[in-house]
């Protein structure tokens, strides 16, 4: 050790510091009073006893295979098929031919109408052509 | 609670010393001493044995210091003024020139606490920076300045009669 580092501890120590009766009073009663503040919560956390704790985790661990086992051991739905085999039967009766006559009727109509005018314009392109 | 007190008995003085540095006055440094032992009491299942236990005190023991510092709105600047400095004052009664009452002098707050738990405490530098929450480059430096400083306060003072360093 140099001498300035000597020097430095040497005079640290020199310095007189000495903890009073009065404060030693005061860090005991306050070091008293954490401890029993300690003392008070503490019996919550120990006064379950030793088996609690396995009988939850056995408890836990039951519930889980349970669950696992219900999971697993139930059968699974049965798929619903596309078509149900009375289809057919539930389905409403409609007069299919009277509806497609009362939505063919204008379109006949129209078809008449344009055979006529055709028949007309080629009776008109034979007399003018002389045929 | 027996056993912390036989623990930390030996530590008390020693923190009481330090925290005089730290603190405005004898009292406030009696105050943040009982604060320190309480808190490390309080909290002893956090300690990492990892460190020194001295460590760990004078860690809580700057920090309350701060906090108290704090509460009273004082800055690390008016510890040093020389008429209400405790440390200062603890020194007086002493005969011979102290070398921390120089130190006080040129020595910046945290230099100071540097180079106290270095050459008073005999604290590794890692447990230094550990304990004043500083990079160890940091601590290495600011020995190395603080040891400087003191050195040529010390030449100056003693006229080069008694070299230092």
């Amino acid at each position: 050790m140099d001498k300035l580092a000597s020097r430095l501890r040497e005079d640290a120590a020199n310095i007189e510091v000495r903890v009073s009766d009065e404060l030693d009073r005061r860090i005991t009663a306050s070091l008293e009073r954490v401890a029993a503040e300690s003392r008070d919560t503490a019996p919550r956390m120990q006064g379950r006893p030793t088996f609690f704790w396995w009988a939850s985790s056995l408890t836990g661990l039951a519930a889980a295979i349970a669950v696992i086992a219900i999971l697993n051991i139930e059968e699974p739905p049965a798929p619903l098929s596309a078509t149900p085999d009375n289809f057919v039967a539930d389905l409403p009766v409609i007069d299919l031919r009277t509806e497609t006559a009362m939505l063919a009727g204008p379109l006949q109509k129209e078809l008449d109408a344009l055979e006529s005018d055709l028949r007309k314009a080629e009776e008109r392109i034979r007399s003018d052509i002389g045929l | 609670m027996d056993a912390f007190t036989d623990l930390v008995r030996g530590y008390r003085e020693r923190l009481l010393r330090f925290l005089l540095t730290r603190c405005a006055s004898y009292a406030d440094a009696e105050d943040a001493l009982q604060d320190t032992l309480v808190n490390a009491f309080r909290y002893i299942g956090t300690y990492d044995p990892r460190w020194r236990f001295s460590t760990w005190l004078y860690r809580i023991a700057i920090r309350n210091a701060a906090r108290q510092r704090q509460v009273e709105g004082i800055a690390a600047d008016e510890l040093r003024d020389e008429s209400s400095d405790p440390l200062r004052a603890c020194i007086a009664h002493d005969e011979s020139e102290n070398l921390w009452a120089t130190a006080r002098s040129v020595l910046n707050d945290d230099v100071f606490a540097a180079m106290w738990l270095r050459y008073a405490e005999d604290l590794s530098v890692g447990d230094i920076a550990k304990a004043l929450d500083r990079s160890t480059s940091w601590t290495k430096v600011n020995l190395m300045r603080g040891r400087r400083s003191l050195e040529g306060a010390m030449n100056a003072s003693a006229g080069n009669e008694e070299a230092y360093g």
